[in-house]
């Protein structure tokens, strides 16, 4: 309260000091006046030219007046204030305008600054760990594979090792699953296999206990490392944890540390590591003595300090060099390999997302921008006067254009908190649909980095606004301003400029419309094509079957096809069948090499193809269709005779032109913890699962019976009428009474993989659509304001036109013609930045041409129309215009 | 009549504060007093030499308060504060440095 009183008896004294330094100022030019007349009249002049000449001495009291108050010090505040209050009722006096400008400045850089934060959190943002520009990820290449980013082998790393000087240290690491049981809640959760060097390689602090030591490598001391949300859920943050031991997997591991709250792994998502992994433990077997072919092994290296990724590089290719000398099945597979900085590697799939969508919305903001200028300057049209009047009465320039700074920071600060508002929610949205390449971004905060980026953008804005009618503003002569009614001789310099602006912003939105279009074809394209599978009304999950209860293959096929076979009888269910590797689930890829017969015997010539072992009702309970031949049988069993089923992509390339069914092709299968090749007969084909993602078809795909081979990781797939969801109780029922050890993971319908799969081209369509029709808004609304304001500068000339004999249809076309220039400069400009745009876009795009003509006509097409729109009510009151009225009033 | 030149930027205060330190004045008499000890070769308008006036009153060097002038006319009189004094000092050190540099340099070139 006394607080309040204190600054109102502040706020009192102020202005009354101002006050009373106005009226001080006043008197002392009066009295200077005073004194230099008096002079006059000693020397001789009457009283009346005396005053006159003083005041012409004093260079007018009223522009002195200004210029003292310009240089008193104190004065400052005082006129910023004066300025703020001036610039708030200027911009109450038009609402209409200020609503829109305000509104549409709000918009635009809620867009801009939710975007850039995702964009800086996810790209920009340096990995947390130490040093992380010295992390790289290593990948092999082999040129059958048909990508250069193949995991690599062990005995392949230990080469690279003893050979490599630019590494410091390298480690490796390979993501499965695991169960942690020993209580009346067993629970299956990702596990890391990881080298002992792996999490102290990143440079990061366990917060209770130890990383990893040389003694827990391979078979040595079991010990296992624990995230700290799995610690708190699990094991109800208990800090005495370190040293006891857990039944994990069939084994006694020893915790040995917990990580930090915020860790996290930040890895491509074809690597299959995802962001967060509960629980990390050493390979158990000797990775450097594995075979020197079985690539799984995702390797992390940190670079010497010093050492470039460049550097790395070149020393890398040295060392595939030497190995391709040294192992002649390197050699004829072109071994390379490929050392990429982890930071630009974790999001390289995101970032193109990213990049365009921070593309879209910055031109936006400028679109946004030169819309507000437009109507500032349309604005300052009608206010030159104003203008020119504050002028003669003594304001200096710098002061006019400190008065449309002001106003400019006073539409931009509420744009600006407008602004932050709407990024807020924005990012708030952002946040809750978390698509999986956003890992790095899981808070919706507005961190100093974003406030600062949109407080630069209004800034820049304001300046713009201030400067751009003020430029106009001081350009023009004083006086002939004031005589003149209408603006007169400056309209045809301001109506160049807008018209220029005008053709900027048809550019843009013709360029942003392309983008869109071609975007929701793409997501159109990823929602018609068939992925190989109908996902509708189909649940799945994940069961892991350790090693302790099913210590063999026949065990686990037993279990397996006993399972499935009460599931079968749940009520409502049409089809269950088990995969290996669900199609697009983030389970480290099984892919092997396969020989057709009559080819040689050299595994480095060898073709590759994803490989995955199937129960018989897989097929039917994916809804993949069957398109030769026949399904897998009960009677395909471990004794009997081997049968694969392979997707036409394969069939296509091995017997082109021939029938797939009764070949034989030689594959690795799954047998007693080894992968062994061996002759299979084909007996079906099927339509090509998209594994990988909705739009790759990576390489040819063969199937195994589960009874042939039975991998250990297992996923089912059951079909039934209605919501999936409402299955889940009764399955999970159903296996507890089976196997209360057993633990199921990741219950969910097989369409929320599709959707994630979908979701950045979803999330980048949608928002390419908004962004495209916020400009499309903004150009009519420009166009508009453009042609009203000539038009109704132009009236008496129509009416004189008029009277001379052109028709209602004549002025209209006048009109039409006047929007329609600049919209089709822009348009052509617009096509030119799209054109020249398209190689970058085309990354993005699936199913469509970037120069696809029907996006380009249909673009066109809507400009026009939007253009034209911006023409309609101008046009209608040009062709109203009454002759004789007007005439009458000039 | 000596041809007037204009006055360096940054160096108006000083002339002004050199002014007022042998007597207060008002502003008029400012300008007058300029005109005539610098032989005409200054001429400062009331123009440049009321907003110079406030601004070094709000800087607290100088001080102004009403009076009565020889005409027997009410006029705002400043006078030189302790402040402005060690201003003056300072500002005139400076100046005499520069003038000095700028000589020394002038000299060598000739």
């Amino acid at each position: 309260m006394s607080r309040l009183f204190h600054r109102i008896a502040h706020g009192a004294r102020l202005q009354f000091r101002r006050e009373r330094a106005e009226e001080d100022l006043r008197e002392e030019i009066e009295a200077c006046v005073d004194i230099l007349a008096d002079r006059k009249l000693a020397e001789g002049l009457d009283a009346a030219e005396a005053r006159r000449q003083a005041r012409m001495e004093l260079e007018g009291p009223e522009q002195l007046k200004e210029r003292v108050r310009d240089a008193r010090a104190g004065a400052t505040l005082d006129s910023i204030l004066q300025d703020l209050r001036y610039a708030f009722r200027t911009l109450r006096r038009s609402p209409g305008l200020s609503a829109v400008a305000i509104l549409t400045l709000a918009l635009g850089i809620g867009l801009n600054t939710a975007i850039f934060g995702v964009l800086y959190a996810v790209v920009l943002e340096p990995l947390p760990y130490h040093q992380p520009e010295r992390l790289a990820l290593l990948w092999s290449s082999f040129e059958k594979l048909g990508t250069a980013r193949a995991p690599m082998s062990g005995t392949l790393l230990k080469e690279i090792l003893e050979r490599s000087s630019a590494l410091e240290g390298a480690g490796a690491i390979w993501v499965g699953t695991g169960t942690f049981t020993g209580d009346a809640n067993p629970e299956q959760v990702k596990v890391a296999s990881v080298t002992t060097n792996f999490l102290s390689l990143l440079g990061i602090q366990p917060q209770l206990g130890r990383l990893f030591t040389e003694e827990e490598a391979a078979g040595g001391r079991p010990a296992i490392v624990l995230s700290d949300a799995l610690w708190r859920r699990r094991f109800a943050a208990d800090p005495a944890i370190i040293g006891k031991g857990v039944a994990f997997s069939g084994r006694n591991l020893t915790v040995v540390g917990v990580l930090p709250p915020d860790f996290r792994l930040h890895f491509p998502a074809d690597s299959n590591v995802p962001a967060d992994v509960p629980a990390f433990t050493p390979f158990p077997n000797a990775i450097f003595k594995g075979p020197r072919t079985l690539y799984y092994l995702r390797v992390l290296v940190r670079m010497k300090p010093g050492v470039s990724p460049q550097d790395a590089q070149r020393d890398l290719d040295r060392v595939a060099l030497e190995i391709r000398g040294a192992y002649t099945e390197f050699s004829a597979e072109k071994l390379t390999f490929h050392a990429i900085p982890m930071q630009g590697d974790a999001v390289r799939e995101i970032r193109p997302v990213l990049t365009v969508l921070f593309a879209g919305s910055t031109l936006v903001i400028v679109v946004v921008c030169i819309n507000v200028v437009n109507l500032l300057l349309a604005r300052a049209g009608q206010r030159g006067k104003e203008m020119a009047l504050r002028a003669s009465l003594g304001a200096s320039s710098s002061r006019i254009v400190r008065q449309l700074v002001t106003e400019g920071l006073v539409l931009c600060t509420a744009g600006f908190l407008g602004g932050i508002a709407l990024g807020g929610l924005a990012l708030r949205w952002f946040a809750s649909t978390r698509p999986d390449q956003l890992a790095r971004y899981r808070t919706a905060t507005l961190d100093w980095q974003m406030l600062a980026y949109a407080g630069g953008i209004s800034l820049a804005a304001a300046l713009l606004f201030g400067l751009a009618p003020a430029l106009e503003a001081l350009k023009t002569n004083l006086v002939e301003r004031l005589r003149d009614t209408r603006g007169g001789a400056r309209s045809a310099a301001y109506g160049k400029l807008r018209a220029a602006l005008i053709t900027c912003e048809v550019s843009l939105g013709f360029l942003l419309l392309i983008a869109a279009g071609l975007l929701l074809q793409t997501l159109f394209h990823l929602r018609q094509e068939r992925a190989g599978m109908d996902a509708r009304n189909v649940l799945t999950f994940e069961v892991d079957l350790p090693g302790r209860q099913y210590p063999n293959d026949a065990a686990r096929a037993a279990v397996v096809k006993r399972w499935e076979a009460r599931l079968a009888d749940l009520p409502g269910v049409s089809a269950v069948g088990g995969v290996s590797h669900l199609p697009l689930d983030d389970y480290p890829n099984w892919y092997g090499p396969y020989r057709l017969e009559g080819a040689e015997q050299n595994a480095g010539a060898a073709l590759l193809a994803d490989q995955r072992a199937i129960t018989p009702g897989y097929f039917q309970a994916m809804g993949t269709r069957l398109l030769e031949g026949r399904h897998f049988e009960p009677l395909d069993q471990a004794q009997s005779r081997l049968v694969s089923i392979v997707d036409e992509t394969l069939a296509r390339a091995a017997w082109p032109g021939r029938g797939a069914v009764g070949q034989k092709i030689n594959v690795e299968r799954w047998q007693n913890g080894a992968f062994v090749p061996v002759w299979t007969e084909v007996v079906g084909v099927v339509e090509h699962i998209r594994h990988h993602g909705l739009a790759t078809q990576l390489r040819g795909q063969v199937y195994l019976p589960y009874e042939q081979s039975s991998r250990p990781h297992l996923s089912y797939a059951v079909r039934a009428p209605g919501d999936p969801a409402h299955l889940a109780a009764a399955v999970r029922a159903e296996l507890h009474k089976l196997d209360p050890d057993l633990a199921l993971s990741k219950v969910r319908p097989m369409q929320a993989y599709i959707d994630k799969a979908r979701a950045p081209a979803d999330l980048t369509a949608k928002l390419a659509a908004v962004f495209a029709l916020f400009t499309l808004l903004l150009t009519a609304l420009g166009v508009h304001g453009v042609i009203d304001y000539s038009v109704s500068r132009r009236m008496p000339e129509m009416g004189i036109r008029m009277a001379l004999g052109a028709s209602h249809a004549d002025v209209r076309k006048l009109v039409f013609r006047e929007g329609l220039q600049p919209a089709v400069f822009g348009v052509a400009l617009g096509m030119a930045a799209s054109l020249a745009g398209a190689k970058w876009l085309a990354s993005l795009t699936y199913g469509v041409s970037p120069f696809d003509p029907a996006t380009y006509a249909t673009a066109f097409t809507v400009v026009a129309i939007t253009a034209l729109i911006g023409c309609w009510r101008p046009a209608r009151k040009a062709a109203g215009a009454n002759p004789a009225e007007i005439i009458r009033n000039e | 009549m000596t041809q007037s030149i204009d006055i360096p930027p940054g160096t108006l205060d000083l002339l002004i504060l050199r002014t007022l330190a042998l007597r207060p004045a008002h502003g008029v008499g400012v300008a007058d007093r300029i005109r005539v000890v610098s032989g005409g070769a200054f001429a400062a308008g009331p123009g440049s030499i009321f907003p110079a006036l406030r601004r070094l009153e709000d800087s607290g060097y100088i001080r102004g308060r009403w009076g009565e002038s020889e005409n027997k006319r009410r006029a705002r009189y400043y006078e030189i504060t302790p402040e402005g004094q060690k201003q003056l000092e300072e500002k005139k050190r400076h100046w005499l440095q520069i003038l000095a540099a700028v000589s020394s340099v002038l000299d060598q070139e000739a």
